[in-house]
């Protein structure tokens, strides 16, 4: 049995405006955002604090052996962030790889809490994408990042687009275009 | 100083997906891992003059949607062998308090991957570390990092 299948885990229960973001798209092998979440997406108003938010909630599979968040997953969801989040920030749907990430460990969370991260576009230029990042379990900040992401020139590389799961009968969105109804 | 990665070129066969996921001699597998390093392992481990090298064969499950390395796989990877180069060399747990990474290069899926830390600095409270993972060919992370240095009192692992 996986740890996130295990029966003492808290429920996800996102807050309203989450969505579940479907990264592998019914493809049989689950990728590792999809392995180390559930990882959940809201869209917000344009220009906005919340315009691109992500969040899921601490499981024991993303623990350490204390029972505190890994900083392994506090590090990918940062990684997201600075990559598909501030890529939807500045309406590019290409993949970005990673420059460079810097991350300040600044407080701890535990199993159960709901954790979000936000990113800050800081700079877009031809070539890269400048980033600030904080996850945050309610107004607590828990972990500040800056991230380097490089525009790759044309169209990019191939790769498999996450989507934001309406459930069925629901809308299907690409994660960069999706926005909420004006 | 760091071990530089083998150069040796693989033979073709060592790349098909059919084979056997083969360990290099001397690691052993990290039993009594819990929580996220037990969901995202196995990991590896090799003691060599008294330093810590860790190693995993990363999987479909570490895989981003490029077919490569997820980055935040390779920052947990690294940051964890990272903190074991503090307790190899000071004696002491240590929390991470700052990590930045470079990222030199991809990472591939099947391709046996090792990371290690040196400690170049510390005092009583935290420790400096540098780190790099690799494999046979190429760099592919670059790490610098402050591990704050948990009482000796505390003996439990705080991460692994």
């Amino acid at each position: 049995m996986l740890p996130k299948d295990r029966p003492d885990n808290p429920q996800d229960d996102p807050p309203e405006g989450f969505l579940r973001i479907d990264f592998d798209r019914g493809r049989p092998d689950p990728t590792f955002n999809s392995h180390v979440g559930a990882l959940y997406a809201k869209r917000g108003e344009k220009g906005t604090r919340d315009e691109f938010v992500l969040g899921f909630r601490v499981q024991s599979h993303m623990c350490n052996p204390a029972g505190g968040l890994h900083g392994g997953m506090m590090m990918t969801v940062a990684d997201l962030l600075g990559t598909m989040g501030a890529g939807a920030l500045a309406g590019i749907a290409k993949f970005l790889p990673t420059v460079n990430m810097t991350f300040d460990f600044v407080a701890p969370a535990k199993i159960g809490d709901w954790v979000e991260g936000r990113p800050e576009l800081v700079r877009a230029t031809r070539s890269l994408l400048f980033t600030n990042i904080y996850l945050t379990v309610g107004e607590q900040k828990i972990l500040r990042a800056s991230a380097i992401a490089k525009i790759p020139s044309g169209d990019g590389l191939a790769f498999a687009r996450a989507r934001l799961d309406r459930g069925a009968g629901g809308r299907d969105a690409e994660i960069a275009a999706e926005r909420p109804p004006a | 100083m760091f071990t530089p990665p083998e150069s040796s070129p693989r033979s073709p066969s060592d790349q098909s997906p059919e084979s056997a996921p083969e360990i290099p001699s001397g690691f052993h597998a990290l039993t009594d891992v819990s929580g996220f390093a037990a969901a995202n392992g196995p990991w590896f481990e090799k003691i060599e003059n008294g330093r810590a090298i860790r190693g995993f064969r990363p999987g479909p499950q570490h895989a981003n949607a490029l077919g490569i390395v997820h980055g935040g796989m390779l920052a947990a990877f690294l940051d964890s062998a990272m903190g074991t180069a503090v307790w190899h060399a000071l004696g002491r747990r240590a929390v991470t308090l700052r990590l930045s990474l470079d990222y030199l290069g991809p990472g591939r899926l099947g391709d046996w991957l090792q990371a290690e830390g040196e400690v170049i600095g510390h005092d009583e409270h935290v420790a400096q570390v540098r780190g790099r993972l690799y494999g046979r060919r190429h760099e592919v992370l670059a790490g610098l990092g402050a591990f704050a240095l948990l009482s000796r009192a505390r003996t439990f692992e705080t991460r692994s």
